[in-house]
């Protein structure tokens, strides 16, 4: 028998049945994709970790002791991060800090415990294995007291002792037995405890992050980051335009930011610290080792016009050689402002009417690409003609280490108090080359006398003084040339909340936290 | 008959030849020699037609669109893109140019030998060109420009190498074809040596071919420069080249496109043109290799 139905009351049939099945829940997506301005990583071991993609990355899979207020890079809103608490003895010499109890490490490397901590802190501290050694001088003797206390004795008073055990370069606490078994594969697979782990790396594509489930502030809400490497900014803002990514690095380039601010819905975040470049002119080297040469190049340069080009949003004139926002920053401290025919005399005088020829090692990365190319122009203009040599920006990072570039143009922040950029630029145990090299570009020992009287100085005054003294050296030796003060910055769709309110970060990008959440 | 007279027909012939050779050229090869004529006289006269200097940056005009200030605009620097698109033109015709000439010479050189000789030598010198030829050129190129710095006799060495091969294949089959002929033996009987019948002989009958073959490959030669300089491997900057102004205009290509594209169009044209002529030459000196096709 054909039984028929009406065909209403199929359809009264199917609707019914759609009403009653679940309905999927409108979560907001918890799965976050980054843009990023690199076309790889570089060394993810945070004692290491120099590139701002590095840094960046890093701030996600590691804690320190203690942290900045994520958004903040102010070293007064410092708090407990790993260390529930801290006591100080009455000379100020021993720091014992309490640590949270059960803590996890990514990947099921166990509980956090003082002993790591001790390993991390002693690795920091030791020029083979850390880039970030000279900061941790003062410290004489770390030990575990039980699983849960660590004290730090140090050999003298030094004025920030919680900087360099906050969440930033060497401050990080890495696993112990990670570090052990992977050796020198940790530095493509990290294991901290922060609230997101690496997972994988695919090469030239991205890196893929999964949430901390075990992080000790609560499992993040985001379930997945992808950190895609985008290193074409075209690329990279269509990716952006077109939703693919959820937010990018953007370029401290004013027709950039008319055009992201003029898409619906998209925030744009310019934060600090502001990343300082200084041109630094290694004295060693032929025709720069006669000062005259170098005080001409000072003289020739004219950074007005490299702030004028990425717009005033996010650059200013430099003044001196360490970021304004530091403890110890002066101005005055002999700047030579651009003076054209002062740096024509000069070269005459040093026995190069003509001009000469000089060679740079230079990032493709966009903005040290662009304001190179604004340099070159500028110094031909006194007849100094400068051959760039672009390379990829990881293996730019590589040669000038190698001291392969006579001149070296560097943007950095560091942790905001003078000795910080003054030790790793400009003190002779930096120097590039060395076994304790870092980044002293120019072979600058100028202020090494000043620099380390102020790490032990206790009478702020006095301190400050000293390191105001290092920077008139250091300029008048023109070590190297300041040239502008760049913000960082990124740009998200509406829907995005970092967590924060994002005004800075010392890891020179985003931090990402168990708060970061998608809103809708 | 006297001596003048067969001079006089011969010479007659010989005009009559290009003659026909000219009268078969269609349409296409014109429009192809006019333009690389046009882009040559441009790169030749840059200084003159040129409005700005190349290098000269004027920051208050970033990406200034075209106007009566700046011909074609101007770049991210506010340098003039029309002075910058004429100096190009010097690179990327030096560099196709060049690169072609000198494997035209290496490859036909070791196809002819690898031909006439035969046996091991012919298997050894092929098998290499065949290890070459087995990269695509724009990465063997690169590779090469990585290895040994971008600087212009290194890309023009490096292109060459990679155009090295399709010279060799053809000369080699060119010199296989005529080796046996009849000509070929009486030289033989005559006593001549080998590299003179080679060289004087064999390779006039070739040769058009090979031609042919440069033409066509100076097109790849101009996109492989210009490929290598997009992807950051061309010369260092200021150095106006094509590649490098639609590498500079693509990062800028959603404020102001004109900065990609205008260069963009010029490498079309120019790759156009060499194809064109390429392709007309081929028509005319071998018709069969136009229906093969």
């Amino acid at each position: 028998m054909n039984i028929k139905f009406p065909k209403s009351c199929l359809m009264a049939a199917m609707l019914g049945a759609t009403a009653l099945a679940p309905l999927p829940a409108l979560a907001a997506k918890t799965e976050l994709s980054l843009g990023a301005g690199a076309e790889d990583i570089g060394r993810l071991d945070p004692h290491y970790a120099a590139s701002t993609i590095d840094r960046t990355l890093v701030a996600w899979i590691f804690g320190g002791l203690v942290r900045f207020a994520p958004g903040t890079t102010d070293p007064a809103q410092i708090e407990p991060d790993l260390a529930e608490s801290w006591d100080v003895s009455d000379d100020g010499l021993v720091w014992t800090f309490k640590l949270r109890e059960g803590v996890q490490w990514q990947h099921g490397y166990g509980e956090v415990t003082a002993e790591d901590v001790v390993f991390s802190l002693e690795k920091s501290a030791d020029p083979e294995r850390s880039a970030y050694a000279s900061e941790y001088s003062a410290f004489e003797k770390v030990e575990a007291v039980d699983p849960y206390t660590v004290r730090i004795t140090l050999s003298q008073v030094i004025p920030n002792v919680l900087g360099p055990l906050a969440n930033y370069a060497g401050g990080f606490i890495i696993s112990k037995k990670a570090y052990e078994e992977r050796g020198d594969a940790f530095s493509r697979q990290p294991v901290g405890f922060g609230p997101f782990q690496l997972d994988t790396v695919e090469s030239g594509v991205a890196a893929h992050f999964t949430a901390h489930q075990d992080y000790f502030r609560g499992e993040p809400e985001l379930s997945k980051v992808t950190y895609r490497f985008l290193n074409s900014a075209s690329a990279r803002d269509l990716a952006f335009l077109a939703g693919e990514v959820d937010a990018i690095t953007g370029l401290a380039d004013q027709k950039w930011l008319e055009r992201t601010l003029a898409i619906d819905g998209v925030t744009v975040d310019v934060f600090d610290p502001a990343e300082l470049t200084i041109l630094h002119i290694n004295s060693q080297q032929p025709p720069f080792d006669d000062l005259r040469v170098r005080q001409a190049l000072a003289y020739a340069v004219d950074a007005s016009r490299i702030a004028q080009y990425r717009g005033p949003e996010f650059t200013r004139v430099a003044k001196s050689v360490v970021p304004s926002n530091n403890l110890g920053y002066t101005e005055d401290n002999g700047y030579m402002a651009f003076d054209a025919e002062k740096a024509q005399e000069l070269l005459a005088e040093a026995g190069y009417p003509d001009g000469l020829t000089v060679k740079m090692i230079s990032s493709q990365l966009p903005s040290y690409e662009s304001s190179n190319q604004i340099l070159q122009a500028q110094l031909e203009e006194v007849g100094i003609t400068l051959e760039l040599e672009p390379v990829e920006h990881a293996t730019w990072h590589q040669m000038i280490r190698q001291d392969l570039s006579p001149l070296v143009s560097y943007g950095a922040a560091r942790f905001p108090v003078a000795d910080v950029y003054l030790t790793q630029f400009f003190h002779s145990d930096s120097i590039v080359g060395t076994d304790t090299a870092v980044t002293n570009f120019s072979h600058c020992d100028v202020a090494d006398e000043q620099i380390e009287a102020a790490r032990v100085e206790t009478d702020p005054q006095k301190q400050i003084a000293l390191w105001e003294e290092a920077q008139k050296l250091i300029i008048e030796a023109v070590c190297g040339v300041p040239t502008t003060e760049t913000a960082g910055v990124w740009a998200r769709h509406g829907n995005l909340d970092w967590g924060f309110d994002f005004k800075g970060s010392m890891s020179l990008g985003p931090l990402l936290t168990e708060k970061t959440r998608f809103t809708d | 008959m006297s001596e003048r007279s067969t001079a006089t027909v011969e010479i007659r012939e010989r005009k009559s030849g290009f003659r026909s050779f000219v009268s078969k050229l269609n349409i296409s090869t014109w429009a192809g020699l006019i333009i690389v004529l046009a882009l040559l006289a441009a790169a030749i006269f840059a200084p003159q037609l040129a409005t700005h200097s190349p290098s000269k940056q004027n920051i208050m005009d970033q990406l200034a669109e075209p106007g009566s200030q700046y011909l074609l605009g101007a770049d991210q620097f506010g340098r003039d893109i029309w002075t910058r698109l004429l100096y190009g033109a010097r690179y990327s015709l030096t560099i196709g140019f060049f690169a072609i000439v000198v494997a035209l010479f290496a490859g036909t050189f070791i196809g002819m030998i690898a031909g006439y000789r035969g046996g091991r030598i012919d298997i050894i010198f092929m098998q290499v060109m065949d290890v070459v030829l087995a990269f695509p050129s724009l990465i063997l190129g690169l590779a090469l420009v990585a290895l040994m710095g971008a600087t212009l006799t290194n890309i023009i060495i490096a292109i060459a190498f990679t155009a090295t091969p399709a010279f060799a294949r053809i000369a080699r089959a060119g010199v296989i074809t005529q080796r046996d002929r009849e000509y070929v033996q009486a030289c033989q009987a005559m006593g001549f040596s080998g590299p003179r019948i080679l060289f004087r002989h064999i390779m006039p009958a070739i040769l058009p071919e090979v031609m042919v073959m440069a033409s066509l490959w100076m097109a790849t030669a101009v996109r492989t420069e210009a490929s290598l300089a997009f992807i950051g491997l061309g010369l260092a900057p200021p150095t106006p080249t094509w590649g490098g102004m639609v590498r500079d205009g693509f990062d800028n290509i959603l404020s102001a496109f004109h900065l990609a594209i205008v260069p963009s169009l010029a490498i079309l044209l120019l790759v156009l043109a060499f194809n064109l002529i390429g392709d007309g030459l081929r028509d005319v000196i071998d018709p069969r290799l136009k229906d093969a096709s």
